[in-house]
Parts: structure tokens; C-alpha cells; sequence
């Protein structure tokens, strides 16, 4: 892999089957986080995953990034099914999770190292990286020097540079205020415009999800199962406020309102459901 | 980085404070009336301390001291770190070594003076021993602080980087992490070591600023006591500020 640092063209496709998850917390009943669910996704897919909280959209994340075992059933990325952690499976997470002993260069850097590639060439590449999200000129700060966003820009360089076949985002701008993260979602696109990666990405917000992903799979209330897959074919750029994104968002909200009115139901019940 | 007016600025309270001193204990020289056996007035100390650094006398047991502090604390460095660092990662290891480090923790390093002094004779064998335990708890608790506290976030970062091995995982993720806090614990045992080496060469020594209190009581000279218990202060705030400039290299704008 990464034989060509300018024209990262690796990507994979990602395979679901009969996958479930149950937790079983000390003390107490086990949670059953997701039903038996089955999904493809084709290489250079952007997938949006929305659900009420708790949906165990993030435990499928989780799964496909090899930190969850799961009960039953498998994930398969290029055909290989996924059993633990791996550079090829890159992941961007909503705290960052930069290395704060590390400066911005050295943190972009960090896989390529790991990937056994040489100072130089390392440095060459990231800054290429940095230079694609705008930060060209913070190479050499320290990331606590950093506003929210430069941060989660630094990461997004950080996974792109080591060219994995898949990408996971599990609410990666869910942190920031609205302006910072319009500007970072727009951002994002050109990257994957540019750069194919299948991208799995998790999100609270519908608007969010019909404006950057190919495909938006809404799952329902605890325990998680598909409740709606719908491809979403309006031309790049997108507008808010065009008729076609609007009857999307609503078609997809309006799946979100059942599943929401379950929960609150189930919290209302006594039922202990949290993230 | 530092202005030298900042410099000034840190050392002129220890200078107040000593000026303070000093007036108290002449102060007290005068109107107690003491022997100078029993209490020297400071300008006979002061006098005491130059002739020895000019003799260079203090310089050969300050630095017997602090070469014994320095090799047992990086003994027990080498030891501690590596063992916090599997008992913050791995709980079960954790469980069956706590007990026991739980039980030797409260048994103050003086306590070992007399077995040190039976295994070990009165060479530097025994010192050594006695300051390896005065400095092993500070620097293995907050090791195994400092891993417990690492972001679980980071060590998935680093697994979805490329660090597939625990040893990698270790070098290049959770050692960094923990490094303020185990800095932390390396200070702080200094100075536990810095104390105890004291009482070890009180008991049993030839050459340290210890021996060099304990000669001066047999030998009534009071002001070698003072001029012993000066250097030792002295030594500890030098040593503790080139810590701090450590820690503040190490804490990355936390």
C-alpha cells in the first residue's frame, strides 16, 4: 500500500453480515446495542449513519475499526474480515485524540512513520497533507496552539496521508460551532472529491448527512437495526436550500421522528438508555 | 525563554527568606547567650562555609551525597518506571502486584537503616539500598498514575496508526502521555531521596554532607553542623529548579 504519495488511489469496499453486538456491562442486564444487521458499501462510497442516540451507530464504527469484537456475524473490508485495529482502516475522532506531545507536522507524520518511511520523506508528504487542508504555515506549531477546527483539520490530514482503504468518522465535527463546521464539511468534500476513500461517517446532524454523503442509512431506536438506506444523488455542491435537499431532509426526518418518539418512550418507561 | 529579570525575580524571595534567617538566629545568639559549641553565630558559619568551599572540603561531601542520590535514583528510576508502566496498563497485573507494594509503602526508608547496615556493612552498598526504596514508591505511583491517566482516545489514535504491537503501542503513545506525570514522580523522589540520604550517612558514612553533621556533633563544632545543614538546603532548591525547568519541557502547554 502507499506506494505513491501523490495519487493515493487505495480504496475498499465494506461488507456487513448478520453482524451483532451485545454489551454485557458487570452488574447489570446485558444491552443488546445492534440486531443482526447486513450492509454493502462500495468502494468510494460516502455513507452518512444517523440515528437517535444510542442507536449503536457508533458501535458498528466501532466494530468496523476493529476495537469491538462483534457477538455474532463479521465485518469485511476489501474482502478481509476486520479483527483488530489497522493502519489501512484510518479513523477521525470527535475529540481529535491529536498527540499533544507532538507538533502538528509530527502528528500528521505519525503513521507514515509507523508505515516505516523515512524523516524527510515523511515531512514532504505530510506537509502535503497540511497544505491540502489549508495549515501549510502551522507545520511547526504545537496542536494546543490550536482552535477546535485547525484541530480536527489536522487529523483529517493525519488519516488521509496514510492512505487507507476506508475512512471512519464517528461525529467528527460534532464539536464545533456551526460556522467552523460548515466550513470544515465543505472542506471535506473536496478532499473526498478528490481523494476516493469509502467514508463511513456518523452524525447527529440530517442536514449534515444529506449534504456530504452518497448514502445516508438511518438506524432505529436501541437495538440498532437499518431502518431506512437511501442513496442521495443531488449534484455537488449541494444547497441547503434547494427543494431537492429539503424533500430530502424530510423524507429522512421524518424516519428519525418515529425512531426519536420510540426512545423517549423508552426513557419515559423507566428504561435506562444512554450513549 | 527566561528574561534575566524573571531570574531575579524567582531568587529574590530565597533571599529575603535568608536574610530572615540569618537575623533571627543572631537575634537569638544574642539574647540566649549560647555557647558557640551549641550555636555559632551566623557570620562564625558563614566563615566556616567559605573556608570549606575554598578547601573545596564541602564540595567532595556534597558531591559523595548527590552522587549517591543521583545512582540509586536512577536505579530505582530504571526499575519503578517500567514496572508502573505494566501496572497501569494491565489491571490484572495490577491486582496481584498492589498488595504487595501497598504493604512496603508506610515502612519509611529509615526503618531500613539497620538491616542495610547488616546486609550491606557500612559501604556504599547500604546507602544505595536505603535511598533505591526512599525514591521507588514516588516514581512507580505516578508512573502507574500517569498510564491509568492516558486518554483512551489516544491509544485508539495510535492502534489506527500503526501501533499493532503493545510495545509500539507503549513507545510511542503511552510513554509520551504519562511523561509529565512520571517527571512528577521523579522530582518528588528526589527530594524523598535527597532526604533520606542524610539519615543514612548520619548512621553510617566516611564521607557525605550527613557524616559531615554527625562528625561535626561528636567533634562539638557546631558551625560544621549549620554549615552541613545550609548545603543541604541549598543543594535541594537547585535541584528541585532544574526539575521544574524539566517538567516545563515536558508538559506541553497543559
Amino acid at each position: 500500500m502507499a506506494d505513491n504519495p501523490t495519487q493515493a488511489m487505495n480504496t475498499k469496499g465494506i461488507s456487513i453480515s448478520e453482524l451483532s453486538v451485545t454489551f454485557h456491562p458487570e452488574g447489570s442486564e446485558p444491552v443488546e446495542a445492534l440486531r443482526p444487521t447486513s450492509l454493502e458499501f462500495e468502494p468510494g462510497e460516502f455513507i452518512a449513519l444517523v440515528g437517535p442516540s444510542g442507536c449503536g451507530k457508533s458501535t458498528l464504527l466501532n466494530v468496523l475499526a476493529g476495537f469491538i469484537k462483534p457477538t455474532a456475524g463479521q465485518a469485511f473490508v476489501g474482502g478481509k474480515a476486520v479483527t483488530k485495529p489497522d493502519i489501512d482502516h484510518g479513523m477521525v475522532f470527535q475529540d481529535y485524540a491529536l498527540f499533544p506531545w507532538l507538533n502538528v507536522i509530527d502528528n500528521v507524520a505519525f503513521g507514515l512513520e509507523r508505515q516505516g518511511m523515512g524523516k524527510d520523506e515523511r515531512h514532504a508528504r505530510a506537509r502535503e497533507y497540511l497544505d491540502m487542508v489549508g495549515l501549510k504555515d502551522f507545520a511547526e506549531k504545537h496542536v494546543t496552539q490550536l482552535s477546535g477546527g485547525m484541530k480536527q483539520r489536522v487529523a483529517i490530514a493525519r488519516v488521509f496521508a496514510t492512505d487507507p482503504s476506508i475512512i471512519l468518522m464517528d461525529e467528527p465535527f460534532g464539536a464545533l460551532d456551526a460556522l467552523t463546521r460548515r466550513f470544515l464539511q465543505h472542506q471535506l468534500l473536496e478532499i473526498w472529491q478528490r481523494n476516493r476513500k469509502t467514508v463511513v461517517f456518523v452524525t447527529h446532524s440530517v442536514q449534515e448527512a444529506v449534504y456530504l454523503a452518497s448514502r445516508v442509512v438511518v438506524m432505529t431506536a436501541r437495538p440498532g437495526r437499518i431502518k431506512l438506506d437511501q442513496a442521495i444523488d443531488i449534484p455537488h455542491p449541494r444547497d441547503f436550500s434547494s427543494e431537492a435537499f429539503r424533500r430530502m431532509e424530510k423524507l429522512i426526518y421524518d424516519q428519525l421522528d418515529e425512531e426519536l418518539a420510540k426512545t423517549f418512550k423508552l426513557e419515559g418507561g423507566g428504561g435506562t438508555f444512554h450513549d | 525563554m527566561k528574561t534575566p529579570v524573571k531570574t531575579a525575580a524567582s531568587v529574590l524571595p530565597y533571599i529575603w527568606a535568608a536574610m530572615f534567617i540569618v537575623v533571627v538566629w543572631q537575634l537569638v545568639v544574642v539574647f540566649t547567650q549560647a555557647h558557640v559549641a551549641l550555636l555559632p553565630p551566623p557570620l562564625l558559619a558563614a566563615t566556616t562555609f567559605a573556608e570549606m568551599i575554598v578547601t573545596g572540603e564541602l564540595f567532595v561531601h556534597a558531591g559523595a551525597s548527590l552522587g549517591r542520590v543521583v545512582l540509586a535514583w536512577l536505579l530505582s528510576a530504571l526499575v519503578a518506571i517500567p514496572l508502573g508502566l505494566a501496572m497501569g496498563r494491565w489491571r490484572r497485573f495490577e491486582h496481584m502486584v498492589d498488595p504487595v507494594v501497598e504493604l512496603f509503602r508506610p515502612i519509611s526508608p529509615l526503618a531500613w537503616i539497620p538491616l542495610a547496615i547488616l546486609w550491606f556493612g557500612i559501604g556504599e552498598s547500604g546507602k544505595i539500598f536505603i535511598i533505591f526504596i526512599a525514591t521507588f514508591f514516588p516514581i512507580l505511583l505516578n508512573t502507574v498514575s500517569g498510564v491509568k491517566g492516558v486518554d483512551p482516545v489516544l491509544i485508539r489514535a495510535g492502534q489506527v496508526l500503526g501501533c499493532e504491537t503493545d510495545r509500539a503501542l507503549f513507545q510511542k503513545v503511552i510513554l509520551p502521555a504519562a511523561m509529565p506525570t512520571i517527571i512528577v514522580g521523579l522530582r518528588i523522589s528526589f527530594g524523598t531521596g535527597w532526604a533520606a540520604i542524610i539519615a543514612a550517612e548520619l548512621v553510617a558514612a566516611q564521607v557525605g554532607l550527613g557524616y559531615l553533621i554527625a562528625d561535626g556533633m561528636e567533634v562539638l563544632r557546631s558551625d560544621l553542623v549549620l554549615v552541613g545543614m545550609v548545603a543541604i538546603g541549598i543543594l535541594g532548591v537547585l535541584i528541585d529548579a532544574v526539575f521544574r525547568q524539566l517538567n516545563n519541557r515536558f508538559s506541553w502547554g497543559t
